[in-house]
């Protein structure tokens, strides 16, 4: 082989891993976005110690154990239909869109139509500024306390029975204040008339023969 | 002594207890009378902790309609009343806090009759009743506690079944196999599971209601016959008849407590006091969840029994409940000074423990 033949073959063989060095990245990350998935422990994190209650993914994912196996909600078990839904749900860079993730519980798939990817993936810096992000509009489970408080305080956001003790205390009271004051006058009226009842039957059997 | 002797003791003292004479309506409620003190709110103690466990009676039955006893299907029709039977959430949300409303009762019943001195002669079998309610109201607790299958059912009963076992270790001889065949009797097999679930099931609706009411009738049978103990040291001038007037005020108290209940089991689920990941399905595959601990009736003995050796646990729990059988004769001459003292100290004690068990395990364990 000549010389100028085989600096032909080096310079082919470095440009070709030059071009591989620049894909390869691409490639790979092409290939996790498909197959792989990544949970946000910092949103997690941040919930449990700013509630100090236990919190698990289930918060965000539809699997308690997270978006990565093979359970239920879980990458591995995933459809190429629900693959197509996944992937659609992860280009939603921008806020507005529709995103229906197979993997994302009712709230996960609200955060991203709320605030788009890009927004929540910037948000892993400072997890608590999710919280002003969602703002006070969103209750999806209909108790009273809105979705961004109920992810401050680690309780569920898609349980209606499940809240801040306090908070539901005093929403569900606002909300059966017709209830409780109708059982409380129907209570009343019961007691009275048994009451009575008693003191009258104790009238009847107390008297004497003859006293009348 | 003869065995004449003895029989001759035991006939007297249950005809001294079991009084024929008065077994008639005449004595046991028209001549009934409560006494009137400082101490008097104590006379509706019994009577808020037999209306609580009524609560829990109806309340139960309504359940029974929809719950399944099965390891696949339980959390599942637990999951089905709350959400989609009507007033499926309340009725359970008052079977959650009557169940604890009745526990705590018991409990304000037990020191308030102890401070009384409602123990002594002839008063013993009231006494002995009223501790065995309060033993079977904390297995009413415990074996309820398993019946919604989620994880810190699951998990909490594990731990409950296995301390039994631990037991086992410091008793002597064939004793130290008495343990582990009750854990085994209850557990029904190697692991909590359907055989458990079963188990607790006949036990919570059948077995222990039927128990409760039996001794709830020798209770009630021996208050009536002997009427309210005088509570004070000096008797009471005044008094107040127990058929209509302390029975309608009794009426009276029980619909205040029912209101209570009610706003309660309506506006506040009891289930949101726990980390949402314990409610969850029991995952017998999964890793136990953090958290996982008993009711809070339990802390009084949950909390010292992860700080101080088991064995130390054990034998103060066995003395407790020896002395609390034992009382009437243990206690039979002290004073009702010396006896509001311990009661005050055993109340102290249950606060302390139940409020701030927690951090004073984090403080001492650090």
């Amino acid at each position: 082989m000549s010389r100028e033949s085989t600096l032909l073959v080096r310079a082919n063989g470095i440009r070709i891993m030059l071009r591989l060095a620049l894909v390869w990245p691409v490639l790979t990350g092409c290939a996790l976005w498909t197959t792989a998935a990544t949970a946000y422990p910092e949103f997690q994190q941040f919930t449990e110690k700013n509630s100090s209650r236990t919190t698990n993914c289930a918060m965000c994912h539809i699997n308690p154990n997270g978006p990565v196996g093979e359970g239920d909600g879980q990458v591995g078990r995933l459809t190429d239909k629900e693959l197509e839904r996944l992937n659609k749900a992860r280009s939603a860079l921008e806020p507005g869109q529709d995103v229906d993730s197979p993997i994302l519980n009712e709230f996960g798939n609200h955060i991203i139509k709320e605030i788009g990817k890009s927004k929540f993936l910037e948000l892993r810096k400072d997890p608590g500024k999710l919280v002003e992000a969602l703002g006070d509009k969103s209750d999806l489970d209909g108790d009273g306390i809105p979705d961004s408080r109920e992810y401050a305080a680690g309780t569920d956001p898609l349980n209606k029975f499940h809240g801040d003790p306090w908070l539901l205390f005093v929403n569900n009271l606002k909300r059966e204040l017709v209830h409780v004051a109708l059982a409380i006058v129907a209570t009343t009226a019961l007691v009275f008339g048994l009451a009575n009842f008693i003191r009258g039957l104790h009238v009847l059997t107390d008297r004497k023969p003859g006293s009348d | 002594m003869k065995p004449g002797t003895a029989l001759r003791s035991v006939t007297d003292f249950l005809a001294g207890r079991f009084p024929v004479d008065k077994l008639d309506f005449h004595s046991m409620v028209e001549k009934k009378e409560v006494p009137l003190h400082k101490m008097s709110w104590g006379y509706y103690t019994g009577g808020l902790t037999l209306f609580f466990f009524l609560v829990q009676v109806v309340t139960g039955l309504l359940l029974l309609f929809y719950y399944q006893p099965t390891v696949s299907d339980a959390h599942a029709s637990v999951e089905y009343i709350t959400q989609h039977v009507a007033c499926g959430a309340l009725i359970r949300n008052m079977h959650a806090w009557s169940s604890s409303c009745m526990i705590f009762f018991v409990i304000v019943h037990l020191l308030v009759t102890f401070a009384m001195k409602a123990f002594e002669k002839p008063r013993e079998i009231t006494w002995i009743a009223g501790v065995m309610l309060l033993f079977l109201t904390f297995t009413f607790g415990f074996t309820g506690y398993l019946l919604p299958w989620n994880q810190i059912a699951v998990n909490a009963t594990k731990v409950g079944l296995q301390s039994v076992e631990y037991a086992g270790a410091y008793l002597p001889g064939t004793l130290s196999e008495l343990p582990r065949i009750l854990r085994e009797t209850f557990q029904g097999e190697a692991s909590v599971g359907q055989s458990t679930l079963g188990r607790f099931y006949a036990l919570h609706v059948v077995i222990l209601p039927l128990c409760f009411v039996a001794v709830l009738g020798l209770h009630l049978l021996q208050v009536q016959l002997h009427g309210m103990s005088q509570g004070i040291d000096t008797p009471s001038p005044t008094s107040e008849r127990f058929f209509p007037i302390f029975f309608s005020k009794d009426l009276e108290v029980w619909s205040v407590a029912f209101l209570i209940l009610f706003v309660l089991a309506l506006c506040l689920p009891f289930e949101s006091f726990l980390p949402f990941p314990l409610l969850e399905p029991y995952d017998p595959l999964g890793a136990t969840p953090a958290g996982i601990k008993p009711e809070w009736y339990f802390y009084f003995v949950y909390y010292p029994l992860e700080l101080l050796p088991f064995w130390v646990i054990m034998l103060g729990s066995a003395v407790v409940a020896a002395g609390l059988f034992l009382t009437p004769w243990i206690f039979k001459g002290t004073s009702r000074k010396t006896l509001a003292f311990i009661a005050v100290a055993a109340t102290l004690y249950l606060v302390v423990m139940t409020l701030f068990g927690e951090q004073i395990y984090h403080l001492v364990k650090g």
